[in-house]
């Protein structure tokens, strides 16, 4: 009974983990490669959210509502960083409060169109219900999708960073920019499209995710928060880093809530983040920099 | 003979960059400026009738605290915190469970119970053993602005010393707001939760305004020693090239320790003043959104000078107050853009690109002053030019 129960919390933790790589591969990518704080990360999930709400309402559902999301969000950040960051990219602490005002004015926009109640998205139909992994505890089907998905969305990152042209341009970008551009890259552009196809990500991350909670404008502020955290423990500049930060995080937070409560677990799962970084102030698969 | 002169233009044009670069710890201007507002706060109880306005300008007061504490260790340290209201909350929180234990000892709760009524809600019948000593009011108020200090100082050990800073600063801080928020909320049998503390007898009138008003002036007044002693250029160097500063020699974490001690504490007094003023402290005032909001008071007013914050926590509070309530919505996306705004715009602030307009102005009025004086300067021009014009770089990095 009690190997029943640590089992069930494992797999409970692994779709938290799922969640948290979905919310936080968007962010990785703009924060590892454009160096830029987005604080309206959270809110570009949410806007993905409420995209995969209007597509419900058409008669859509989820796989559908995921590409939509993409290309509206992606859109979205296209607009965002034309209309604001790209001025500010050498001043990474301020892109922080200008993103910030951003997000405040995503949620109030959004609140005015779509007014203050809550969405609810349902599930496509052939991912209801659950099966039965051991004994009888249901697990769900969607939550078995959220870490299919999770997979999928970081094969798909791993794809396009490692094996397109794209990618080579990011990943010089990345490491020194100045050479990079010297090298003939248009660094502007890298950064541009990077904060694209992040917000994408993001816009991916709200569909997905709505289905499991209630779609709200201000849904998405504990994501971005946790996606941060993520980051800050795997380490920026890394994806594996995403995977694992996502991995201990997820975990630890599952196992500690279920011993004492959620408050107390995400406390220490707080703490466990402090003494990691502490440990290895860049993170456990940060990129160390010779300066 | 030709020596000797400009031996003596040297002295000459060193005297006049003397004048210039050796302003008064607080200049003329400044004490005539800041006796005029604190005047015009402080003698409101007897020209103004409006209850409202005067609750307005003491809670505008430990705004004005609190986005200085901010302005401490971001403006002048380049410490972003986004956590801040952790500090400011804590203070809030131990004088209002003090003040609302005591009120309770006089007015009994609905079921007869002399303990707060939050408590008595959650099944508790007496209060719990580790908050009886907040019943004692000078220990309350000892409590409010240590223990935030100290939990500043353990923070400041834990990161500072291992060169965290910067956008994880930033990103840990943001954290541990919003998870004392989520503990607020949970353990509601012993804060209050969603309802927070209200309901006691808080301090009002002009006897408290007006200490308020003292502790404002104090504050400001040592923001304004602290940065401009020989303590406040390193901090400003740890700021501008921390690299740099640690090679000199500096032990950059121990400064910035120190400056995130001070921030809290001022922090804290302003929550705890809050608290005793407003009668009422809720979650919201220990979260991130408060935080930032602060963030913003102080980026609007102008981060890195001491007035700053002091304007902007006026001028947008102010705002938001009268306005608020006929653009309901609109307002937070005016505020949105005030953001957006001051970060492209306005990153000095109005108070520091005012300040840049008067250098730049001083500096040509000596200028003339120079080239009028005697010919053959241009050696010391020179040297005026390298020396005492230090360009100003203001970003954070």
């Amino acid at each position: 009974m009690v190997m029943q129960s640590i089992i069930t919390q494992l797999l409970n933790g692994f779709s938290v983990v799922a969640i948290l790589v979905i919310a936080a591969l968007g962010l990785a990518i703009i924060f590892g490669v454009a160096g830029v704080i987005n604080m309206a990360h959270g809110e570009l999930i949410m806007v993905g959210a409420y995209t995969a709400a209007v597509v419900g309402k058409a008669g859509g559902n989820t796989f559908i509502a995921m590409p939509v999301a993409f290309i509206v969000v992606g859109l979205l950040g296209l607009a965002i960083e034309r209309g604001i960051i790209q001025w500010i990219y050498d001043r990474p602490l301020e892109t922080l409060l200008a993103t910030w005002g951003v997000g405040i004015i995503l949620q109030t926009v959004i609140k005015l169109i779509f007014g203050p109640e809550l969405y609810y998205v349902g599930a496509p139909k052939i991912l209801r219900g659950g099966f039965h992994l051991i004994g009888r505890l249901p697990f769900p089907w969607y939550r078995l999708f959220l870490i299919v998905v999770a997979a999928c969305l970081m094969a798909l990152v791993f794809v396009v960073i490692f094996k397109t042209n794209l990618g080579l341009k990011v990943r010089a970008v990345r490491r020194n920019r100045a050479i990079s551009g010297c090298l003939g890259i248009d660094t502007a552009r890298v950064d541009m499209l990077i904060f694209c196809f992040g917000s994408g990500l993001a816009g991916v991350a709200g569909a997905v995710l709505a289905p499991i909670k209630s779609v709200s404008t201000t849904m998405g502020f504990p994501y971005a928060v946790d996606s941060y955290m993520v980051l800050v423990l795997g380490g920026v500049g890394n994806l594996w880093g995403v995977v694992a930060g996502s991995g201990l995080i997820g975990e630890a937070e599952t196992i500690l809530s279920f011993i004492f409560n959620n408050v107390i677990g995400r406390l220490l799962v707080f703490l466990f983040i402090v003494v990691i970084i502490r440990i290895v102030p860049r993170g456990i698969f940060g990129y160390s920099e010779r300066q | 003979m030709q020596q000797i002169r400009t031996d003596a233009h040297i002295r000459q044009v060193s005297r006049t960059v003397r004048n210039i670069r050796h302003t008064p710890m607080i200049p003329l201007w400044a004490i005539i400026g800041g006796t005029a507002i604190v005047a015009l706060i402080g003698a409101y109880p007897y020209y103004g009738t409006d209850a409202y306005v005067l609750s307005l300008l003491g809670k505008f007061l430990c705004y004005a605290i609190f986005a200085l504490s901010i302005d401490l260790i971001w403006g002048f340290t380049g410490i972003l915190s986004l956590g801040q209201a952790v500090y400011f909350g804590i203070g809030a929180y131990v004088i209002a469970l003090s003040l609302k234990m005591n009120y309770t000892l006089t007015h009994a709760t609905r079921y007869g119970h002399k303990i707060p009524d939050f408590m008595e809600w959650n099944g508790l019948t007496e209060v719990p053993h580790f908050m009886t000593p907040l019943m004692n009011k000078p220990f309350a108020v000892v409590c409010a602005l240590a223990v935030p200090t100290l939990l500043a100082f353990l923070f400041g050990a834990i990161t500072f010393k291992r060169h965290i800073y910067g956008v994880y600063c930033a990103v840990i801080t943001l954290a541990e707001a919003l998870i004392l928020q989520d503990f607020i909320i949970e353990y509601q049998a012993y804060t209050g939760g969603f309802n927070g503390i209200t309901d006691y007898s808080n301090y009002s009138g002009k006897w408290f305004l007006w200490f308020i008003l003292a502790v404002t002036v104090a504050f400001f007044i040592i923001a304004r020693v602290l940065t401009h002693s020989r303590v406040g250029t390193v901090l400003k160097s740890v700021r501008d090239n921390e690299l740099r500063a640690e090679f000199m020699g500096y032990n950059v974490a121990n400064y910035r320790i120190f400056v995130f001690c001070v921030s809290a504490f001022m922090a804290a007094t302003a929550g705890a003043m809050y608290a005793a003023w407003v009668g009422l402290v809720s979650f919201l005032d220990t979260g991130p959104v408060y935080s930032i909001e602060a963030v913003i008071w102080t980026a609007v007013g102008g981060r890195g000078t001491v007035v700053g914050p002091f304007v902007g926590a006026f001028l947008v509070k102010g705002a938001e107050f009268f306005l608020s309530g006929t653009l309901a919505e609109w307002w937070q996306i005016i505020v949105g853009g005030l953001f957006i705004a001051v970060v492209l715009i306005m990153p000095d602030g109005i108070v520091g690109s005012l300040a840049k307009w008067a250098r730049h102005r001083r500096r040509a009025i000596s200028r003339e002053v120079l080239e009028d004086s005697e010919p053959n300067v241009e050696a010391c021009q020179l040297d005026w030019d390298a020396g005492a014009t230090p360009k100003v770089q203001e970003k954070t990095r």
